[in-house]
């Protein structure tokens, strides 16, 4: 079939609802396969459903390297680019994670805060209503996808939403796969969290940074940098990822039309359609990134201790060994469970608060603007190829 | 049906609460998962079977009784 090098990741894809077509031709022939990293070094590529939720929940694969300074690098970008945490702690350092933010991101938790979460997307769509009546066309992306998830995440982890330009900026240079910018803004970003935490240590709030620091004070197993981690960690993960969603969700309901009006028609459709774009919606190029603790033999490939895998979320939901017409955008389809979030110890632990912010979203979109259609063609939008979680810049709509 | 959660599996994700929030619950102190209704009615069976399906760490089982 192909060579190592012809199979350079990221595969060019047609457009942003879109995958490579390579990715068919690897579930089918070879779904665990040698590729060269968007950074120049090796690494296995994981394709199919089976394999990929299998390594996800498999405890001899981790984010950590035995000897970091010899593993394979994945891009060029400050996050998620190769190994992250310590080897030796990390099985302990993550089950500390958990116990410690788990219950600020509990279902339950979200679905009090849907009340909180419905204001802000109702003040957002005000505004969008407002700026409709000087111009019929109206940036969904500045003024919906973008300053709604960053309001939620800023009152759950206490930040303070003036900071947001600044946060934002940081978050975007760091996901860039730019080399010495993203590594400068990481950088800024672990400054500007240790003046967080520490304002935090002086007045401490009823929020999830305050909780972080009043932790690491607690145990001398936590340290400061593993703080700074963590903060700059879920003030990143806990808005791009969203942003993104919400852009990628419009965009399918709106080539879609007839699933948006049937959404529009039927707001109970809000849940099913929401898990549709969690399965379908492909933000970035790569995937989630593991690293071999022994020597493994996966769908018939020996991978070695150290070994690099990049498990393609994107390409294993849309396996046709897991769902029927798998490229088709169907929420009524009888297979309801998805990757989207990732699976086992290290599934989102943002997914409920997600969910939340999506239904609520998608709900109120079509009960409020239920003529809603795109004021631009999918190919004229302006798509973040260089960004890890990629997503549009943009997103011209009108009523 | 009986529904059974295995604590120490459980990665607190959620998964449960969400897919059927009168049968699971997580604890407050750490998220862990709590069987609410461990002998559920028929007409709880697919929010029962659902919460199975989408746990990341197939921590519950649902059987047939």
């Amino acid at each position: 079939m192909t060579t190592t090098e012809d199979r350079r990741l990221p595969f060019p894809r047609p457009n942003i609802l879109e995958l490579a077509p390579l990715y068919e031709a690897l579930r089918r022939e070879a779904p665990v396969v040698a590729v060269t990293t968007p950074a120049g070094d090796p690494a296995w590529l994981v394709t199919r459903f089976d394999e990929v939720k299998q390594l996800l929940g498999d405890k001899r694969f981790g984010r950590s390297h035995p000897a970091p300074e010899q593993a394979s690098k994945i891009n060029r970008a400050a996050v998620l680019e190769g190994p992250s945490g310590n080897y030796e702690t990390e099985a302990a350092d993550h089950s500390r994670m958990r116990r410690l933010l788990t219950p600020a991101f509990s279902a339950k938790r979200m679905n009090r805060l849907s009340g909180d979460v419905q204001a802000l997307v109702d003040g957002c769509i005000d505004r969008m209503v407002a700026a409709h009546d000087t111009d019929p066309v109206v940036d969904l992306h500045a003024l919906l996808a973008l300053p709604m998830p960053i309001g939620v995440i800023c009152a759950l982890l206490g930040v303070p939403e003036e900071d947001a330009p600044l946060f934002r900026d940081l978050s975007d240079r760091m996901g860039t796969a730019s080399g010495a910018d993203a590594h400068a803004a990481r950088e800024e970003f672990g400054r500007y969290v240790t003046r967080l935490a520490e304002a935090k240590r002086a007045n401490p709030g009823q929020d999830v940074i305050s909780d972080l620091v009043a932790a690491q004070a607690a145990d001398e197993t936590f340290g400061y940098a593993e703080m700074t981690r963590l903060a700059v960690g879920l003030i990143f993960a806990g808005h791009e990822t969203t942003v993104n969603r919400i852009g990628l969700g419009v965009l399918f309901l709106m080539t879609r039309r007839q699933h948006w009006d049937d959404l529009v028609a039927d707001p109970s459709r809000v849940n099913a359609t929401v898990e549709e774009i969690m399965r379908l919606g492909a933000p970035g190029d790569l995937g989630l990134v593991r690293y071999a603790h022994e020597d493994v033999s996966v769908a018939g490939v020996d991978i070695a201790r150290g070994d690099a895998l990049v498990l393609s979320i994107n390409a294993a939901n849309r396996d046709p060994g897991e769902y029927g017409a798998a490229e088709e955008f169907d929420p009524d389809r009888p297979e309801r469970a998805h990757l989207g979030f990732g699976h086992g110890a290290h599934f989102c632990i943002g997914a409920s608060l997600a969910r939340v912010e999506l239904r609520t979203v998608f709900a109120t979109l079509a009960r409020r603007l239920p003529d809603l259609r795109p004021a631009a063609e999918l190919d004229e939008l302006d798509v973040r190829t260089g960004h890890i979680t990629g997503g549009v810049t943009t997103l011209p709509v009108t009523w | 049906m009986h529904i059974e959660a295995d604590q120490e599996k459980c990665v607190g994700a959620g998964q449960c609460v969400m897919a059927a929030p009168e049968l699971f619950d997580q604890r407050d102190s750490d998220g862990v998962v709590e069987v609410l209704v461990s002998d559920p009615a028929d007409s709880q069976a697919a929010q029962a079977r659902e919460a199975e399906l989408t746990c990341p760490a197939a921590a519950i089982t649902v059987t047939a009784t």
